[in-house]
């Protein structure tokens, strides 16, 4: 059974949406919200799997709110028109209907959804909910807005956090935009097993280190997978031998 | 003009050093001496002429003879070739006789009429050379502006032509609909009658330049019904319209493109919609249209919308000054366009 949140500022669009996924037992809408706000609060209130989201909506707008959540859920975007808000994605890691929605396209939408690897890791995934809700797991996705441009960007794929006053600059690929977040709530909300505080303004991937180098004082440089360099403070190389000796 | 100004002291010194030097090589070669006597006459000449033809020119733009036409300005011209001319000569003579450089004595008026020709020697290709200079920049202008507007013009109907349907509004429209067809099929029969008539009067309207109130109010009307339907309670529409305002002419789409927007800024950015208030009256001299909604005027307002840019870049084409828009917040919570239209 996959849980499905519908978010949509129209009445009729809501419905409209419910009836066509009558046709798909597999999906149980649990919630429907109006506007973002509702939707954060039903999001992490009922932590579904799926949620259908109308992009334009009072308030804030579907990217806003899928910005300000802790960690992505997977997301159908739900539009009336070709907009081109959905040409800002840099990763296509989504998938949009277009209102009215096409049944067969829906189909192929929930279909795709089926097929992603994260469903075999779902006995293991919500034992692990259950324990320790607040972690974010490797294997989850954030949502990121620097201006214009969007990602669905896996934990698993960045290799850097570094703290930019009140933000925090995310390294991916070849992108590094800024989110809202300061790098202390980052690293309490992160997997210490995987991402290390290197110093006071960078937090690292462990599995993303491409080399390991002595450095002053007793410190530690590593070489990331993207060529950028970061100095672990003399404290944290202690700590940071320790890890890796295990 | 400042830039024009400093090109035309250059040239204007330039110019007349050039015919001093002229003159001055001439003698050289045919008279063999210079005598200071002759470089005095020279200079005075120059300081003569160089303040006469800028009296000239001020004259000139004072009366704006660069913009009359061509045929027009010849006479004016030749005239003013002549008492420049006199002007000229005339105050070479007062300074020669004032500094007592007058070696020669011949009669008065044989001076005053040999110094005449010499004057117009020089001010008739001044003037020729300032006419032109001034006629090749105005045509070049002239076509620059031209193509500027055509591409203007071009834009603004091929934008208006796109804008007059949001396919937003289509889409979203159709979607409603779709649901309403088991939730209460009556209505859904309606919503489809009046998508229809708001679709075919866009398709319509595109060349006429006005049409009565009347009917542009029953699109607004339609509008507004099927925004209502995907809105519900968050879309309140309130209509005051004066009856005898209904069979003024007015632009097609106008009032239509000023009510999405309504709806676009102002009710479907607010959670809890809001009221779109439209009022039609006749004042003494004009047509006065306001639509009023919920909202916030954009902070950032630098940058003016199409749907506003393009309502006052049409009621200027159409009335002149005579037409008025203006769009403003009230009390903090309340954004007014007013469009004020002349009686026909």
């Amino acid at each position: 059974m996959i849980k499905a949140v519908i978010i949509d500022d129209e009445r009729l669009a809501r419905n409209e949406l419910k009836k066509l996924l009558q046709d798909f037992p597999e999906i149980e809408v649990i919630a429907e919200a109006a506007n973002a706000n509702e939707g954060i609060e039903k999001i992490e209130h009922l932590n579904p799997d799926l949620v259908f989201l109308d992009i334009q909506m009072p308030g804030k707008t579907g990217f806003d709110m899928l910005a300000e959540l802790e960690k992505a859920p997977d997301v159908i975007f739900t539009t009336a028109y070709d907009d081109y808000a959905l040409k800002a994605f840099e990763v296509n890691a989504l998938d949009y209907l277009l209102k009215p929605v096409e049944p067969k396209r829906l189909a192929d939408a929930l279909q795709k959804l089926h097929l992603d690897e994260n469903r075999d890791q779902e006995g293991l995934a919500e034992e692990e909910i259950a324990v320790n809700k607040s972690l974010l797991h490797e294997n989850d996705q954030v949502f990121v807005k620097d201006g214009e441009r969007c990602w669905f960007v896996k934990l698993s794929e960045i290799r850097l956090f570094e703290s930019v006053g009140n933000y925090a600059k995310i390294y991916f690929g070849g992108n590094k935009p800024l989110i809202l977040k300061s790098l202390n709530a980052l690293e309490e909300r992160l997997d210490e097993k995987v991402f290390f505080r290197a110093n006071r303004k960078h937090i690292v991937n462990l599995r993303l280190i491409e080399k390991i180098e002595p450095y002053f004082n007793g410190g530690l440089l590593l070489e990331l997978k993207g060529g950028e360099k970061i100095e672990v403070s003399r404290r944290q190389t202690v700590k940071f031998k320790e890890m890796m000796s295990l | 003009m400042p830039r024009s100004n400093k090109y035309y002291w250059w040239l204007q010194l330039g110019g007349w050093s050039f015919f001093a030097l002229m003159n001055i090589l001439v003698s050289i070669l045919f008279r063999q001496e210079v005598t200071p006597h002759y470089l005095e006459q020279i200079l005075i000449m120059m300081c003569a002429n160089i303040l006469s033809t800028h009296l000239f020119r001020e004259y000139i733009r004072g009366s704006r003879w660069l913009l009359m036409p061509v045929e027009k300005v010849i006479p004016k011209f030749l005239i003013g070739i002549v008492v420049v001319c006199l002007l000229a000569s005339s105050l070479r003579l007062l300074a020669i006789d004032l500094f007592h450089l007058s070696s020669r004595k011949t009669p008065l008026q044989t001076r005053f009429l040999l110094l005449n020709l010499e004057s117009g020697l020089s001010i008739i290709p001044w003037t020729l050379i300032y006419y032109f200079y001034h006629y090749i920049e105005k045509s070049r202008k002239q076509q620059l502006d031209t193509l500027k507007l055509e591409a203007l013009v071009k834009e603004l109907e091929l934008k208006t032509i796109k804008s007059h349907i949001n396919p937003h509004f289509i889409f979203n429209a159709l979607n409603s609909i779709r649901a309403l067809i088991d939730e209460n099929p009556a209505r859904a029969r309606t919503a489809i009658t009046e998508l229809s008539n708001i679709l075919r009067s866009s398709m319509q309207t595109e060349k006429q330049e006005t049409v009565l109130f009347e009917k542009e109010l029953g699109i607004v009307k339609d509008y507004l019904a099927l925004e209502h339907i995907r809105f519900e309670d968050r879309l309140q529409v309130r209509y005051e319209i004066a009856d005898e305002s209904l069979n003024q002419p007015i632009p097609p789409m106008m009032l239509q493109t000023l009510v999405e927007n309504a709806i676009k800024h102002g009710i479907s950015k607010s959670v809890n919609g809001g009221t779109v208030t439209i009022i039609s009256d006749l004042k003494d001299r004009y047509h006065e249209l306001v639509i009023r909604n919920t909202g916030r005027l954009n902070d950032a307002g630098s940058e003016e919308g199409f749907g506003l840019s393009s309502t006052r870049n049409r009621l200027q084409l159409l009335f002149g000054d005579a037409a008025n828009f203006d769009i403003r917040e009230v009390n903090g919570n309340t954004v007014e366009a007013i469009l004020h239209i002349p009686l026909t």
